[in-house]
């Protein structure tokens, strides 16, 4: 039985994980990132788009991990801490044609006769909420796509929102101690059924920032990765009571399997989904600030004095960031951005400075948003064309936008 | 242990504020027992931000949560 199942997770593993065969630095052209595991599926998306970009082809080669240690690799360049373990890349379409979010990276060994430190680092939230210090002079800052996070149960819940006021007691005091206090928030009255990330992670720091409860005190258990998350509530033993943080977009590629609650923030009168409803995907209410729990995702790279060390990688964070770039890639950045289910910036009616911090309304320079929604849902602006023109706003990409 | 009661949970799609001028206006959705909800037609700041008028799906809940201080505001977590 033991020689089956070793067998079968043999088999298992050797499908998932492609043996490793080649040295990253032959790829053509590597990038080399390090980046939170909610950009994962913006990795795979645009790594298999820019291997196939012929006016400048790019291999993303990279690695996860969380934000905070993200920040400390970019601004410290400490040798101990350079990237030794195997990489990912996506493949092109003459290597797997049929290769999506979904599938498996390919893998490369990195180079080894120095350390390794990234082109690109990747903090999916405020860099203030990990460090108060400054970037050196050496890392340039760039605001990407904006990141939504969720807490989210296993499919069949009854549950449907969470306001502030009951995550920061369940969260901060713990359905244990809430017990022994006659003061139980149902469901969620399991201390062994709250899955959180590790102090470093982008998710459980964008969340302390939003409920008032510091992330060295959360109640539960603290988990590496995303997947661990999903995971342990999709095999829940007490499913009722599962609760867990997650980034949106990995909520969105698993709608089937788990359920998303609207969260009503402080002095928010009611509690509303990243979405505008709770089967759409247009993140309406992340874009126009009903949803309160999203981060900008901050793209680092090296620089010497105001040029950058590495153009490609300064080329691939204006791409992630919306602005223009030379050459011009035969693709849109910006749709892969959107279906990968983070928010441009050009889509964001809303900004904050600092993680969790107060909304202040926003206009971005150009809008993308009726091509945003028509991308990841339904656009019901206004189309248009040359012979076509708007009756108000601007004709972009067939619609007409606002700004 | 004294369970918690959720006092009320509307599940609705709350149509978007009228635009006769107001400010502040019936969400159109309303919590029995409590004064109606509002919304902002022209929000500046971040609460009038979070409470404009949206014709989003919207869901009200007010749970009763014994542990608040008496004036509401949360206490301080455990040490």
């Amino acid at each position: 039985m033991k020689r089956t199942f070793g067998l079968a997770m043999g088999i298992a593993l050797a499908t998932a994980s492609p043996a490793v065969a080649v040295n990253c630095v032959d790829l053509p052209n590597p990038i080399y990132l390090q980046v939170g595991d909610t950009q994962l599926n913006l990795m795979k998306a645009l790594g298999r788009k820019l291997r196939d970009n012929t006016p400048k082809p790019i291999t993303l080669v990279w690695i996860t991990s969380g934000s905070c240690s993200n920040i400390d690799l970019m601004y410290n360049h400490n040798p101990a801490t350079g990237i030794t373990l195997t990489m990912s890349y996506a493949p092109s379409l003459a290597e797997q044609a049929t290769f999506t979010t979904a599938s498996t990276p390919l893998s490369c060994t990195p180079p080894t006769a120095a350390p390794l430190f990234p082109d690109i680092g990747n903090s999916a939230l405020f860099t203030s909420a990990c460090t108060p210090n400054a970037p050196p002079a050496t890392v340039n800052l760039t605001i990407g796509p904006r990141q939504g996070y969720v807490l989210a149960m296993p499919k069949g819940t009854f549950e449907t929102a969470i306001t502030a006021e009951e995550a920061y007691f369940v969260f901060g005091f713990g359905p244990t101690m809430l017990a022994t206090l006659g003061s139980a928030i149902g469901p969620w009255i399991d201390e062994n059924q709250l899955w959180i990330r590790t102090v470093t992670k982008s998710t459980l720091l964008a969340w302390a920032a939003n409920i008032g409860v510091p992330a060295g005190k959360f109640h539960g258990t603290m988990l590496n990765g995303s997947p661990d998350v999903v995971s342990a509530l999709q095999h829940s033993s007490d499913p009722k009571a599962a609760i867990g943080i997650l980034g949106s977009e990995v909520y969105d590629g698993l709608r089937d399997q788990l359920t998303v609650l609207a969260f009503r923030a402080f002095h928010q009168y009611a509690a509303y989904y990243p979405d505008s409803t709770v089967t759409s995907r247009d993140k309406k209410n992340l874009r126009d600030g009903h949803y309160t729990v999203w981060s900008p995702t901050i793209w680092m790279d090296n620089v010497n004095g105001t040029t950058p060390v590495n153009a490609d990688a300064r080329y691939v964070i204006d791409m992630i960031a919306g602005h223009p770039v030379t050459p011009e890639p035969n693709f849109e950045p910006n749709v892969v951005i959107a279906t990968v289910g983070l928010v441009p910036d050009c889509a964001m009616r809303v900004t904050r400075t600092l993680e969790g911090g107060p909304l202040s309304l926003y206009k971005p320079p150009t809008s993308c948003t009726c091509k945003f929604e028509a991308t990841v849902d339904v656009s019901t602006c206004q189309t248009c064309s040359a012979s076509t023109p708007c009756a108000t706003g601007t004709c972009r990409d067939g619609y007409c936008e606002e700004l | 242990m004294r369970a918690v009661i959720f006092a009320i949970l509307v599940f609705a799609f709350a149509p978007a504020c009228g635009d006769d001028g107001d400010t502040k206006k019936a969400a159109g959705v309303s919590d029995a027992g409590a004064p109606d909800a509002s919304c902002f037609t022209d929000p500046m700041t971040h609460e009038e931000i979070i409470n404009a008028c949206t014709t989003a799906q919207t869901i009200y809940k007010h749970p009763t949560l014994p542990l608040l201080n008496a004036d509401g505001s949360l206490p301080a977590l455990p040490q």
